[in-house]
C-alpha cells in the first residue's frame, strides 16, 4: 500500500486528504495548534493511522508523497510576527517601502492611518552605489558604508535583511557585493535580494516584495525544519512538497530560498481541485468560492489552471510575485448584522469569530450572526451542527436578531433573517464579480465551485444573484484545499525584465533570458523529480507611451527565432480582448518591459475516487423535512431534508430541498435541481425558466 | 389604493449593486485609458444619475471633479428636453454651464429602459490638453476662457447609436493630442458599462420597484447626514483663508470668506463675502468650488454614507457670481480646482471651535511642476507630471496623526506616486532624493503628516517647467496648541551656479542639462499641544530620523542627546513642568 497526503492547515481546522488507490479516498478534520502547526500535522497524520487501525510509523512508512499548504507566513505576515528584519539599499529612496506610492485607500476618512512598515526607518540603511536605467554604474557602491550598516544590524539583533538597489533588475552586481560583505559580517542573517527574488522594473513593488519575503525568511526556515524533524521521527522517508502561491509545488529547499512564494499556501490548492470537480463534468473553465467562518474567497479557473496575478497585497503589504488572484471579503457564518445610521441593514465585515461566535453558539455571543440567520431560516439542523458537536440554540439566534435587526426596522425576526441571508449573499456576489466582471468576464458562462463549511448553504442564492446556471458542491467541499494538493504540479515562476521597444531588442538577448529561466526551471524540477517539463513564456508588453503593460502568452519558438511579428500579433488580440481595441494597424510601437517564464513538472496524478451509480431515484436518502424559507418564493416551505452520505451517483433531487453532510448542508433552492455526478459532486442546475 | 410598500432589505441591496457598478465603470477608464493622468494618477470620477440628474452614486477617485456631474446632467436634461433618444452621447466641459475645469470633459450616456429614459450614465477625466494657447491648458497669462481651452458647451457626440462624424472631427480638431479621442473613447465606454450593469438591475427588479426604492435610497443618505448636521449646535460660524498670487501680480493675494450656517438639519455655506474674482486664471467656477465645499464637509462626517442625491440634499452652497470662487463670464479658470485647499482651510476655521473632534488641522497645499522636453535615449519628446514631489502631508485630529506624504485635501491620498524606476527610463532625469521631509510635520500632541523633499538632475538641454499652485507662503495650520507645519518650495540650481526659484504659477524655459531640480512639499498642521505628546513617541520619531533632537526639545519639550539619540528623561519633566 502507497499512501500519498494533502494537508492545508488553516487557521482553526487541519484538514487532511489521504489517497490510497483509484477507489479509495478520505477526508479528516482536526484542530489546528497555531503555537507550532507541525503538532496539528502530527495530530491529523494520528487521526489517519487510528481510522486504518495501523500505527503513525506505519502510516508514516508506507506513504510515498505528502503535499503542505501552511499558512505560517501569512499569519507571521498578518500578525507582524515575522523576523526583526533590516533594509539596506539606495541613498535617497529608503523611505518607499513606508510611503506606499502616496496612497489613503479611504479618501474621506481622516482617522484611517498608513500601514506600519515592516522595517522602520532608522533599520532603512541607505548605501552610496548607483547604477542608471541601463545597469551601468554611474557611482560606485560603499562598502564601507555596507560595513557600517553591518554594524547597525548587529547592534540591533537584525535576523533578517532585504536588499534592494535602483535599477537591480539591470544589473544585480551591487547588491550581490553587499550580499557578500553581509555573509561575512552577520553569518546568522537571513538575506532576501531583490534582483534573485524577483527581478523587475518598478522599485516599490520590488522593495515591498523583497522585504516582505526577508520578514518570513526565517518563519517558513524555521517552521519547515520542525516539520521535517518531526516527520522524520515519525519514520517518514518519502517526499514532502510544499504548496506555493501559484497554485504549484515545490520542494521545501526550493520554497525556503523563496519564501514570499508560500503568502497564499493554503488557497492557492483550491482552484486545481475545484478545476478537476467541474472537469469531469466537461468544464475547462469555473469559478471558486470558498465561505468560512468570517471570510469569503472567490478565484478563477480557466484551461484548467487557477487564475495568477501579480497585483497581489497582502493586509495592504504589496507583493508583485504571481499567485492566485483572489477576491477575499468579510463574509462568513461568523459575520454579524447590524443597523447603520440611515437605518439600512448591514452585514460584516465584523465577524463573530469562534469565539464568542454566532449567538446560538451558546458561548456568549449576543450579536446575531449569518449562521443564526441560517438557523432561524431552518437551513440548518440545531442537533446536528458538525456531526453533533456543537448543538445549536435557537432561541439565542431569536433573540439576538430581534433585538438587533428585526425591532430597530419594525420587521418580523423571520423576516429580519431572510433580510440578512439576502444581504449577504449581495455581498459575496460583488465578490465574485470582483474576479470576473472586473477582468471583462461574464460569470453567467462560469459553473460555480462551492467550498467551505458555510458554502452550500448560500451558494444557490449567490448564483442566482449572478444568474449563474451551473453549481458544482464537490464531495469534499469542506477540504478542497488539502483534496488540490495532491492534484498539483510541480511549477515554479520566473521573471526579468528586458525594457525597450520591441522592434530594437535583440532576439538573441531575449532567447538568452528565457534559456537561462528555463534552464533554472528544468534544474529545480529535475531535482524534485518531475516525470515532464514544460516551459511556459509570456512576455509583459505594451504600445509606447501607455503605463500599464499586459501580460502575453507566447509559443517560446516565436522568441527563440526572433518572430516579432508573431509576438505583435499575440500581443495586438490580447489588448482587444481586454479593453474592446488594438491599434495594430495604427503603426503604434510597442514595448516590451518584461519576460517571464513558467517551468511546469508533472507527476503521476491520484484519480478521484468514484461513487458507486444508484439511478435518478434519491428517495432512499431521504430522512425527513424542516420548515425552510424558500427566497425564490419568499415563504416558508416543509422541505425535504437528504442524507447527503446515502445518495448515490445519478441521483436527482428537485429544490427546494436540504441535503446535510456532517461538514456542510447544502440548500437546494426552488429554481434549482440536484444531481449526484459520479464523483459525489452535488450538482444544482438551474431549472427551465428558473432565472426568468 | 394601499401605499405601495418599501423593502427595507432591498433598498440595502440596492445601493451596494449601485455602487458596484459604478466601481466597474472606474475600472474601465483606469484601464484602458492613455493619458498618465488618468490611468496613473487616477484624476478621473463615474456616476450614475437619476433621469432628473439626481445623484445615485458616484466613485470619486479626485472628489474635487465628482459634485459637478449631478449639475450638469440635469443642465443636458433640460437643454434637450425631448431630443434625447437611445443610443445618444454627449460631451461637455463648458464652466459657465456647470463644469469645474476646461480639462475635466464629462461624458454622458442616456440610459432607456424600453422608451422610457430612467438614468444617465457619466464619466469626467482630466484630459491631456484641450486646444487654448498652451499645450496642457495651465495657462498663466489667460484673462478669458477662449486663451484656455475649447469650450463644449453639451454637444451630442453620438446621435441614436451613430456617430456625428462632422462634431467629432471638429472637436478633436481643436485638442493638440490624439490620446485625447482615445481618452474620450474610453470614458464612452466606461458609460456603455454603467448602461448594462443598470438595466440589468432594474429589469431584475421591475422600473416601478426601482424607482420607489431609488427615493427611499436617497432618504436613507440625507438621514444619515441630518443627523450628523443635527450634532453641530445651530449657529453663525465664519471662517477666512488666503488665496496667495494670481499669476500675474506679484504679491496679490485675495481672501475666501465663509459663513456657515447650522439650522437643525441643514447647513449653509455661504461666500458672499468673499474677494471679487481676478483678471488671470486663478478664478473658481461654481461647481469646482462647490465640490471643495461638498468634500471638506464630507470628511467631517460619517465616511460610510451612501453617495447620493439625499447625501447632498442638506446641504446649501451660496457663490455670488463675480467672486473669486465663482467667476463671471468669460473669465480664465483653469486654476479653479486648485482652491479647493483655502477652500477647505476657511471652512475648517469656521468649524473647528464648534466641532474640534471633527476636523482636521490645516492640509499642506498643492504645488506641482511639469517637465517636458526632449528623451535623448529613447529619441523622443517626454512629458511628466511630477506626482511623487508634490504630495505633502495632511492636518492632525484630535485623535489621529496626520497622514504623510497623502497630498492635497482635493485628492485625500488618490493620486499615486509615479515609480522612481520607471520615471528614470520614461524621462531623462536621474532621481537623487525622495524622502520624509525632517521636521517638516506640524508639532502637536497628534502630529500633522509628513511632507517629503524631492531632487533629481535634469537630463536633456532645453526643458521646459510649467509651476501651478500654492502653499509657498503660508503653511499648513495648527489647531489647539498644535504647530503649523512647512512651506512648499520648487528651486532650480543651474550648473552655472545660478539658483531659479519659480514662483508658484510659473514657466521656465531653455533649462540646461546637469540642473538640480529640489522641491520641498511641506507637512501638514498638528492637533493640540506638542507637550502632551508621548515623550517616548517623540524618541521614536527622532530616532527614526523624522524629527531632529533641535526640534524634539524646543517644539516638544522633550530632551534627547543628539549623539546617543538617548531619551533624557529628567530633562524632558523639566522641560515639560
Amino acid at each position: 500500500m502507497s499512501y500519498r497526503i494533502g494537508i492545508d492547515v488553516g487557521g482553526t481546522f487541519t484538514d487532511l486528504f489521504l489517497w490510497s488507490g483509484d477507489s479509495d479516498a478520505e477526508t479528516f478534520k482536526v484542530l489546528s495548534t497555531p503555537q507550532d502547526p507541525s503538532l496539528g500535522v502530527l495530530a491529523g497524520l494520528r487521526a489517519i493511522a487510528e481510522s486504518r487501525g495501523i500505527s503513525t510509523a506505519e502510516l508514516a512508512a508506507q506513504t510515498s508523497l505528502i503535499v503542505h499548504g501552511t499558512t505560517v507566513t501569512t499569519n507571521a505576515a498578518l500578525t507582524r510576527g515575522g523576523a526583526r528584519t533590516g533594509l539596506v539599499t539606495t541613498a535617497g529612496v529608503r523611505d518607499a517601502l513606508e510611503m506606499r506610492r502616496g496612497i489613503r485607500e479611504r479618501q474621506y476618512d481622516n482617522r484611517y492611518t498608513n500601514v506600519v512598515p515592516l522595517v522602520p526607518r532608522r533599520l532603512r540603511l541607505a548605501v552610496p552605489g548607483r547604477l542608471d536605467c541601463t545597469g551601468a554604474e554611474i557611482e560606485p557602491l560603499s562598502l564601507e558604508e555596507v560595513r557600517a550598516a553591518a554594524r547597525t544590524f548587529r547592534a540591533e539583533g537584525i535576523d533578517a535583511v532585504a536588499i534592494c538597489f535602483m535599477h537591480a533588475y539591470a544589473d544585480g552586481r551591487h547588491e550581490q557585493a553587499v550580499a557578500e560583505v553581509l555573509r561575512e559580517e552577520l553569518p546568522d542573517a537571513w538575506l532576501s535580494i531583490s534582483s534573485e527574488v524577483m527581478p523587475t522594473i518598478r522599485f516599490y513593488e520590488r522593495v515591498s516584495t523583497t522585504v516582505l519575503n526577508a520578514y518570513i525568511g526565517p518563519v517558513l526556515r524555521d517552521y519547515l525544519a520542525s516539520l521535517l524533524s518531526r516527520l522524520s521521527e515519525t519514520g517518514f522517508g518519502g517526499i514532502l512538497l510544499i504548496m506555493q502561491s501559484n497554485g504549484g509545488v515545490a520542494l521545501p529547499e526550493v520554497v525556503r530560498s523563496r519564501p514570499a512564494t508560500t503568502l497564499l499556501s493554503g488557497p492557492a490548492a483550491g482552484p486545481r481541485a475545484a478545476a478537476a470537480y467541474a472537469g469531469a463534468l466537461d468544464h475547462e473553465d469555473c469559478l471558486l468560492v470558498d465561505m468560512g467562518g468570517t471570510s469569503f474567497d472567490a478565484s478563477l479557473v480557466r484551461g484548467g489552471s487557477a487564475a495568477l496575478s501579480s497585483d497581489g497585497e497582502i493586509d495592504r503589504l504589496r507583493i508583485a510575485l504571481p499567485m492566485l488572484e483572489i477576491a477575499t471579503i468579510g463574509a462568513g457564518g461568523g459575520s454579524i448584522g447590524w443597523i447603520d445610521a440611515g437605518g439600512l441593514l448591514r452585514m460584516g465585515p465584523a465577524s463573530a469569530g469562534a469565539l464568542p461566535g454566532p449567538a446560538c453558539y451558546g458561548r456568549g455571543g449576543t450579536l446575531p450572526a449569518c449562521t443564526d440567520a441560517d438557523l432561524v431560516l431552518g437551513y440548518l439542523d440545531p442537533a446536528a451542527f458538525a456531526g453533533g458537536s456543537l448543538p445549536l440554540d435557537l432561541d439565542k439566534s431569536r433573540a439576538a436578531i430581534a433585538e438587533h435587526v428585526a425591532d430597530p426596522l419594525g420587521l418580523s425576526v423571520d423576516e429580519a433573517a431572510a433580510g440578512m441571508y439576502a444581504v449577504i449573499n449581495t455581498n459575496m456576489a460583488f465578490g465574485v464579480r470582483e474576479v470576473t466582471i472586473k477582468r471583462g468576464l461574464d460569470p453567467r458562462e462560469f459553473p460555480m465551485v462551492v467550498a467551505g463549511g458555510a458554502g452550500g448553504l448560500h451558494a444557490c442564492a449567490i448564483a442566482a444573484e449572478l444568474e449563474i446556471p451551473t453549481l458544482i458542491v464537490p464531495r469534499t467541499a469542506s477540504t478542497l484545499c488539502a483534496t488540490g494538493m495532491l492534484l498539483s504540479d510541480l511549477q515554479h515562476d520566473f521573471v526579468r525584465s528586458c525594457i525597450g521597444p520591441l522592434a530594437s531588442i535583440d532576439p538573441t538577448v531575449l532567447a538568452g533570458m528565457v534559456d537561462s529561466m528555463s534552464g533554472e526551471g528544468a534544474r529545480q524540477l529535475t531535482l524534485e523529480g518531475a516525470e515532464s517539463i514544460e516551459h511556459h513564456v509570456a512576455l509583459d508588453l505594451r504600445y509606447l507611451k501607455q503605463y500599464h503593460e499586459v501580460t502575453v502568452p507566447i509559443d517560446a519558438a516565436a522568441v527563440v527565432s526572433g518572430d516579432l511579428e508573431a509576438v505583435a500579433a499575440a500581443f495586438h488580440a490580447a489588448h482587444d480582448r481586454l479593453y474592446g481595441y488594438d491599434l495594430a494597424d495604427a503603426g503604434t510601437g510597442l514595448e516590451l518591459i518584461n519576460v517571464r517564464v513558467r517551468s511546469v513538472g508533472t507527476t503521476e496524478r491520484p484519480r478521484l475516487p468514484r461513487l458507486e451509480h444508484g439511478g435518478p431515484d434519491a428517495s432512499a436518502a431521504r430522512t425527513g423535512e424542516r420548515r425552510a424559507w424558500v427566497p425564490d418564493r419568499s415563504r416558508f416551505e416543509s422541505v425535504p431534508v437528504y442524507d447527503g452520505h446515502a445518495l448515490l451517483a445519478g441521483g436527482v433531487i428537485a429544490g427546494p430541498a436540504l441535503i446535510e453532510r456532517t461538514d456542510t448542508t447544502i440548500f437546494v433552492s426552488a429554481r434549482y435541481a440536484a444531481t449526484v455526478d459520479p464523483l459525489g459532486s452535488i450538482v444544482l442546475q438551474v431549472r427551465e425558466g428558473g432565472h426568468a | 389604493m394601499p401605499e405601495p410598500t418599501i423593502d427595507k432589505i432591498l433598498v440595502s441591496i440596492l445601493g451596494r449593486a449601485l455602487k458596484a457598478i459604478t466601481d466597474e465603470m472606474s475600472l474601465t477608464m483606469e484601464k484602458t485609458t492613455r493619458s498618465p493622468i488618468l490611468c496613473e494618477a487616477k484624476d478621473f470620477v463615474t456616476g450614475l444619475y437619476d433621469a432628473e440628474g439626481r445623484m445615485l452614486e458616484q466613485t470619486e477617485n479626485l472628489p474635487i471633479l465628482s459634485f459637478s456631474l449631478g449639475p450638469v446632467c440635469e443642465f443636458i436634461a433640460k437643454k434637450f428636453a425631448g431630443r434625447v433618444y437611445p443610443g445618444d452621447v454627449f460631451f461637455h466641459n463648458d464652466v459657465f454651464t456647470l463644469g469645474n475645469q476646461n480639462n475635466d470633459v464629462a461624458c454622458f450616456k442616456p440610459i432607456f429602459h424600453g422608451e422610457t429614459l430612467v438614468a444617465w450614465a457619466a464619466a469626467k477625466g482630466h484630459m491631456a490638453d484641450i486646444g487654448g494657447n498652451v499645450r496642457g491648458g495651465y495657462n498663466p497669462n489667460a484673462t478669458e476662457v477662449w486663451q484656455e481651452a475649447l469650450r463644449i458647451p453639451a454637444v451630442k457626440v453620438y446621435e441614436r447609436g451613430e456617430l456625428r462624424e462632422d462634431v467629432w472631427d471638429l472637436i478633436f480638431a481643436n485638442i493638440r493630442l490624439d490620446i485625447v479621442a482615445e481618452d474620450m473613447r474610453a470614458e464612452i465606454g466606461a458609460c456603455t458599462v454603467g448602461e448594462r450593469g443598470l438595466l440589468a438591475l432594474i429589469d431584475k427588479y421591475g422600473l416601478d420597484v426601482f424607482e420607489r426604492h431609488k427615493l427611499a435610497l436617497f432618504d436613507a443618505a440625507r438621514s444619515m447626514i441630518e443627523a450628523e448636521i443635527r450634532a453641530i449646535p445651530n449657529g453663525e460660524y465664519k471662517g477666512e483663508a488666503t488665496i496667495y498670487f494670481d499669476g500675474k501680480n506679484p504679491g496679490s493675494t485675495y481672501q475666501i470668506r465663509v459663513t456657515v450656517r447650522v439650522e437643525d438639519e441643514r447647513v449653509t455655506f455661504d461666500y458672499t463675502d468673499t474677494d471679487p474674482q481676478t483678471n488671470g486664471f486663478v478664478n473658481g467656477t461654481y461647481t469646482s468650488s462647490a465640490s471643495a465645499t461638498v468634500l471638506t464637509f464630507l470628511q467631517m462626517v460619517n465616511p460610510d454614507i451612501p453617495h447620493n442625491h439625499g447625501m447632498i440634499q442638506p446641504l446649501e452652497i451660496v457663490i455670488p457670481e463675480g467672486t473669486v470662487l465663482n467667476a463671471a463670464y468669460p473669465a480664465a479658470t483653469t486654476f479653479g480646482n486648485h482652491l479647493c485647499p483655502p477652500n477647505a482651510d476657511a471652512i475648517i476655521r469656521a468649524l473647528a471651535p464648534v466641532v474640534p473632534e471633527r476636523v482636521t488641522a490645516g492640509w499642506n497645499n498643492l504645488l506641482c511642476s511639469l517637465s517636458t522636453g526632449d528623451h535623448p535615449r529613447r529619441d523622443d519628446a517626454y512629458v511628466d507630471i511630477l506626482f511623487m514631489g508634490l504630495k505633502g502631508g495632511s492636518g492632525a485630529t484630535c485623535d489621529t496623526d496626520g497622514y504623510d506624504h497623502i497630498g492635497m485635501i482635493d485628492a485625500s491620498g488618490g493620486i499615486l506616486d509615479q515609480d522612481y524606476e520607471m520615471f528614470e527610463q520614461m524621462t531623462p532625469h536621474r532621481l537623487l532624493l525622495h524622502e520624509y521631509l525632517t521636521d517638516s510635520a506640524g508639532a502637536g500632541q497628534y502630529r500633522g503628516g509628513l511632507g517629503v523633499e524631492t531632487r533629481y538632475v535634469v537630463g536633456s538641454d532645453d526643458t521646459q517647467i510649467v509651476t501651478f499652485g500654492d502653499g509657498d507662503v503660508e503653511p499648513a495650520f495648527g489647531l489647539f496648541g498644535g504647530g503649523d507645519g512647512t512651506l512648499n518650495r520648487i528651486e532650480l540650481r543651474l550648473p552655472d551656479g545660478e539658483v531659479r526659484v519659480p514662483t508658484s504659477k510659473d514657466l521656465l524655459t531653455g533649462i540646461p542639462k546637469g540642473t538640480l531640480y529640489v522641491q520641498t512639499a511641506g507637512g501638514g498642521g498638528g492637533y493640540g499641544s506638542p507637550h502632551e505628546r508621548p515623550a517616548a513617541l517623540v524618541h521614536k520619531e527622532v530616532r527614526d530620523g523624522v524629527t531632529s533632537p533641535e526640534a524634539a526639545r524646543e517644539q516638544y519639550g522633550v530632551a534627547i542627546d543628539p549623539d546617543t539619540l538617548e531619551l533624557d528623561e529628567a530633562t524632558t519633566a523639566e522641560l515639560r513642568g
